[in-house]
């Protein structure tokens, strides 16, 4: 549909005088025949903004155009109901970092404003996606976590339904005899406060509680999923079967092709048989089946498997033993000897539980195993006052106010504390000897104990199994990070799954105290019920919540390549069987790295398209060879680089005028059309700039940025039809603190191209 | 850092140091702030920290065999500098106090002079003793003969037995106490220093150079006050101990009379007398009033401290107090004070190994012992000192 369009220049800010504004103006008036067309200083002043609902009013405008500050301020001011805004950057991007009054930074904002138009132009006029409505939301485990999750959603009005394996609520919470407070003073040992939380769910009528149970399956999508939740029996074991042997073979293939290019990979794709394709059997077993629109997987831990402290002596001494034997002792009462039955005069805590050789096993440990231990000494000291209980840790990690607990214990005369490598445990007569490296008080320190506790680690159970047992293309699991754990973007979304509406809390995402599992459980309802809302609603949800948009797809041309089901990181496209993609609106994040995955070029947002981005690069303009002003588009992405070439404009820091930025929602959006399309255009150089990525990645959308790496080193086929050389085209990855790299890298491209001559296609 | 240690925690001695004035000690999580901060403290294996593990595992073997207890002279830089607030200047006099109590010989009397719950026991003995004397002399007549006469008062001859066979005990005591420290350091060496063996005779020689102008003392920051009080109490001690001992010279073998008690007091003996008294009590009452005043500068005060002040401080106000009394010509006012005096100087005789007094002989040998083995504390500490790289291979077999 045509959009009837209104731009507003910004003159303040400087804009108006470093640039000819008439000029400008111009270019909107003559060259695209815009309705509207305005230049005052600072339309986010109120009466400014009347005017332009004024022009709306009068005009009929579709969209208007916001030529001035960076889209990342006044968003709220510009937002005008049923009216699509696009915003030009002409403060950061141009003014700001470009000298005023000059050829040069007149032509940049110019081929802004172009790009603008051309963008908005190209806007089409779709629905939101609303058909999903269901609200009720399922809690998977009914520990501390699930229990404050059930309870924070029932009580915000919400159906909840609770599933937890074992035949009664409470989780570990109900096994052990003391927990730390989390209340100040934070120096004593309390009674678990599970009972308490048991009785309210039990006692809430928007709670359905199946104990003994698991989930047997989920399919559907957030706001539609259908869920059967199955009690436990011999399928359990069966479908963790299944599900394990699917994960055993898909690493199994993923360490085969790792040498290989991933396009071999994708080409032997069709080996392994896709997960959850076909018909769905209807159940012929007891079970129930519900419709929730967003789901808390609480499902906890499991201790670490102790065999493997051999060293430690574990399995060949009785008295040693795992923290989570040394619950059960204490919870007798008095501390006895599993061997003799003695009672126990003191006990060495083994925090670290690393071989000598090796570096210490961390990967399940945490401030919670620290903790423990404290907590585990205090037991000993409660029970006996001359007890000796020594303590040795890598890392004494005690966060917080847990710093007070600490605190508390180490004023203990009977507790002994000191960094250090166990290097064994050995019989010492009596007594069992704990001989320690590398202490505070000897190299080496040998100490006559009668028992010894391992701190073993927090492993989560999706270690074990699917848990979620999802009915997805991409498998019923969770994908998890190098370290077993559910894998998110861990600082900026927390909750967050790579299976949309799917949000972790508690000791399944990482080791976590009781207090704050139940803060977390909560805080995880919280993310359940917003997705719920919003897909409800037809919104996307974090990190892009509130966006309307939605991938489409134009089935006819698909040819079953599988990329885009492939791609996805969280497992929007399930399949047919005969590979067809079957898109799920609501569980995309509305990155768009399908968009640039797809070889057909059929998959596109209302307001964001292969199209419309290349025609954005069509409508620069594109000097001759002999003027001497090259041109480079620059696709950065939207959540890193854009901040970041904002903080350089801010900082008033200069590079050269010959940078056409194109925004990007995520660098996976990059499509090679559009690189194709910027070169036969005489466009001299493409550069990228993602977000960082590897092990500790930053980028919103998991892996675009990646991914537009792996596309790039694809690319060379297309330069060589070209004749071009492959320098013209560079990938970097920006961290959003690392404004200062901008100019350095923009000026640097630009002198590499100094090296070639220009583009040989300008003028075509 | 010892290379092998066998730790068997003594809960008992960990509980004492906790009761005898380190109550912060189990506050120390090791960041060593203690041992940068500390002027005098050796830079091979410096203290505080590591006696404040050792308190914290309960290692009484290590603590009381430790040279370094007696080098830190409690200036307190490192308490007013404990991030923890776990007083490393009180855990080091606690652990003092302590092993004086394990060392003296006998040790009975370090128990009763340490044990709070003993002090009217303790300081009942003296009290006896001179009141014993007066009452056999002079039966409590306090009004004659007059003008005042202590020889008169109660004879010289058996104060002089009693004071010299207190003394003597004291110093048998101390020698055998201090003999049993140095074989012991000398068999243990804790804290395994190695270097040039000296004799104990120059090494002791070369330990009093330093004592006698306090010149370690004087580097301490935070409590320099303290620097100049011990300075003047310890000159002043010297003083009166050299006046005292050429009267009875001038007494016994000269057989001269002493300096009349009413005359002019311009003669020299008696200008070096008062002299050295004023500075005693002058150093004295500073360190007391700052005790006092402020004692996170000062350190906590424990029993210990209070009794050997009380001692010390008493035995110097009674002193003077008698002296005025006497000019003021109050006959049974001086004699009064006379016998107060005397019940004091006993206490400090008898009780000299057992008091917080005893450290002027366990510094001096901790130092000497030092000096012997060369733990040597003078690392030049030049501003921004950054020690030099070692080798790799060195640094990684370390």
């Amino acid at each position: 549909m045509a959009q009837k369009i209104g731009v507003y220049i910004d003159t303040g800010y400087g804009i108006g005088e470093a640039l000819d504004v008439e000029a400008l103006s111009q270019v909107a008036v003559k060259e695209y025949k815009v309705a509207v067309c305005r230049a005052e200083p600072y339309w986010s002043d109120p009466e400014k903004l009347a005017i332009i609902r004024n022009d709306i009013a009068t005009e009929e405008l579709t969209a208007v155009i916001i030529a001035g500050p960076s889209r990342r301020v006044f968003e709220k001011e510009f937002r005008f109901d049923g009216i699509i805004t696009e915003r030009v950057n002409l403060r950061e991007h141009v003014v700001w970092c470009q000298p005023p009054n000059n050829e040069d930074t007149q032509m940049l904002a110019e081929d802004y404003l172009r790009m603008g138009i051309v963008k908005t132009q190209k806007y089409d006029d779709r629905a939101p996606f609303s058909e999903a409505t269901e609200k009720a939301i399922l809690v998977i485990g009914g520990g501390v976590t699930g229990l404050h999750a059930a309870l924070g959603a029932a009580n915000a009005g919400y159906q909840v339904y609770l599933v937890e394996k074992e035949a009664e609520l409470g989780g570990w919470a109900r096994k052990y005899p003391k927990v730390f407070t989390g209340k100040p003073p934070y120096d004593e040992l309390v009674a678990s406060q599970v009972g308490e939380k048991i009785a309210a769910v039990q006692a809430s009528d928007r709670v359905k509680v199946f104990t003994g149970s698991q989930v047997y399956e989920i399919a559907g999508a957030p706001g539609m999923f259908d869920v059967i939740i199955r009690p436990n029996g011999p399928w359990v074991e069966e479908a963790n079967k299944k599900a394990n042997d699917w994960r055993a073979e898909q690493l199994a293939r993923a360490a085969r092709f790792a040498g290989e290019k991933q396009e071999a990979a994708a080409e032997k794709e069709e080996e392994v048989g896709a997960w959850g394709v076909g018909e769905r059997p209807e159940p012929d077993y007891e079970h129930t089946r519900v419709a929730v629109g967003a789901i808390v997987v609480a499902a906890g831990w499991r201790p670490e498997d102790a065999s493997k402290f051999e060293h430690l002596g574990f399995g060949k001494y009785p008295d040693v033993i795992t923290s989570v034997q040394m619950e059960e002792l204490a919870a007798k009462g008095k501390i006895t000897r599993p061997s003799d039955g003695a009672a126990v005069q003191s006990i060495a805590f083994i925090d670290c539980t690393g071989k000598d050789n090796e570096k210490p096993n961390f990967l399940y440990h945490s401030y919670v195993t620290s903790l423990v231990a404290l907590k585990q000494a205090h037991y000993l000291r409660q029970s006996n006052p001359d007890g000796r209980a020594y303590i040795f840790y890598e890392n004494m990690r005690t966060p917080g106010q847990y710093e007070k607990y600490y605190q508390t214990m180490q004023d203990d005369p009977g507790v002994f504390l000191s960094k250090g490598g166990v290097l064994g445990v050995s019989n010492g007569g009596r007594q069992l000897a704990v001989e320690v490296k590398d202490t505070l008080l000897a190299e080496r320190l040998k100490v006559s104990v009668d028992l010894v506790v391992l701190g073993v680690g927090m492993v989560p159970v999706t270690q074990d199994s699917a848990v979620v047992n999802l009915r997805y293309r991409q498998g019923p699991f969770l994908p998890v990070n190098p370290q077993g754990f559910n894998d998110s973007h861990f600082i900026c979304f927390p909750y967050e799954t790579q299976r949309t509406g799917i949000y972790t809390a508690g000791c399944v995402k990482q080791p976590m105290d009781f207090y704050q599992s139940g803060t977390d459980g909560l805080g995880a309802a919280l993310k359940a019920i917003q997705c719920a809302e919003l897909t409800a609603q037809g919104k996307a949800v974090h990190p892009r919540a509130g966006d309307q948009s939605y991938p489409e797809l134009f089935i006819t041309r698909c040819t079953q390549c599988k990329r885009c089901t492939d791609e996805c990181p969280f497992g929007m496209y399930d399949e047919k069987p005969d590979g067809t993609p079957m898109p799920n609106p609501t569980r995309c994040r509305r990155c768009g790295i399908c968009m640039g995955s797809c070889p057909e070029r059929i998959i596109s947002f209302r307001d964001h398209s292969v199209d419309m981005i290349g025609s954005m690069i069509k409508s620069i303009e594109v000097p001759d060879e002999y003027s001497e002003k090259p041109r480079v588009v620059v696709f950065i992405c939207e959540n890193d680089a854009y901040p970041a070439i904002d903080m350089a404009g801010i900082n008033r820091m200069h590079y050269s005028p010959f940078v056409r930025f194109v925004p990007l929602r995520c660098l996976g959006n990059i499509n090679l059309i559009w690189i194709a399309d910027s070169l036969s255009k005489g466009i001299d150089g493409v550069m990228l700039i993602g977000c960082k990525y590897g092990d500790d990645y930053q980028c919103h959308f998991v892996k675009g940025s990646e991914l537009a790496g792996v596309r790039m080193s694809k690319i060379t086929e297309t330069l060589q039809r070209l004749v071009l050389e492959p320098e013209r085209i560079e990938v970097h990855q920006l961290g959003i603190d690392e404004y200062a790299q901008v100019p350095v890298l923009i000026d640097k491209f630009l002198e590499t191209l100094s090296g070639f001559d220009p583009n040989p296609y300008k003028g075509f | 850092m010892a290379k092998e240690l066998i730790a068997e925690p003594d809960l008992g001695f960990t509980k004492g140091l906790l009761k005898s004035g380190g109550s912060d000690l189990k506050k120390c999580y090791q960041c060593a702030t203690c041992s940068v901060a500390c002027k005098v403290s050796p830079d091979n294996q410096p203290y505080p920290r590591k006696e404040m593990i050792w308190a914290q595992w309960g290692l009484k073997d290590r603590l009381m065999n430790d040279p370094d207890i007696w080098l830190c002279h409690q200036c307190n830089d490192c308490s007013t500098l404990c991030p923890r607030g776990a007083n490393p200047g009180d855990l080091m006099k606690a652990v003092r106090k302590m092993h004086i109590e394990s060392t003296c010989w006998p040790s009975f009397l370090g128990g009763l002079v340490g044990e709070p719950s003993m002090f009217v026991v303790a300081m009942g003995i003296p009290v006896v003793v001179v009141l014993l004397l007066v009452y056999f002399f002079n039966g409590f007549d306090f009004s004659g003969p007059s003008p005042v006469n202590y020889g008169a008062f109660i004879n010289y001859i058996p104060i002089q037995v009693i004071y010299t066979l207190a003394l003597v005990f004291a110093v048998v005591s101390l020698v055998i106490s201090l003999k049993r420290y140095w074989n012991s350091l000398e068999a243990n060496n804790p804290i395994e220093v190695q270097g040039p063996r000296k004799g104990f005779v120059p090494s002791l020689i070369e330990a009093l150079k330093e004592i006698l102008p306090h010149t370690t003392f004087r580097d301490c920051e935070a409590n320099n006050i303290r620097y100049a009080a011990h300075l003047l109490t310890f000159w002043g001690m010297i003083g009166l101990f050299v006046t005292t001992a050429i009267v009875a010279f001038n007494i016994d073998i000269l057989h001269l009379k002493p300096p009349s008690q009413n005359g002019p007091g311009t003669v020299a003996i008696k200008i070096l007398g008062n002299a050295s008294a004023v500075a005693f009590i002058l150093g004295l009452v500073i360190m007391t009033v700052r005790r006092l005043t402020v004692p996170d500068q000062a350190g906590s005060s424990a029993y210990f401290d209070w009794l050997f002040l009380f001692v010390i401080l008493g035995t110097g106000i009674t002193g003077l107090v008698t002296e005025l009394v006497r000019w003021a010509g109050s006959v049974p006012g001086a004699y009064f004070f006379y016998m107060i005096h005397l019940m004091f100087v006993l206490a400090l005789l008898l009780y000299l190994p057992f008091l917080k007094f005893a450290h002027l002989g366990y510094r001096t040998v901790a130092i000497a012992w030092g000096k012997s083995v060369g733990r040597n504390m003078t690392l030049a500490t030049a501003a921004k000192y950054v020690p030099p790289a070692k080798p790799v291979e060195e640094a990684a077999s370390e």
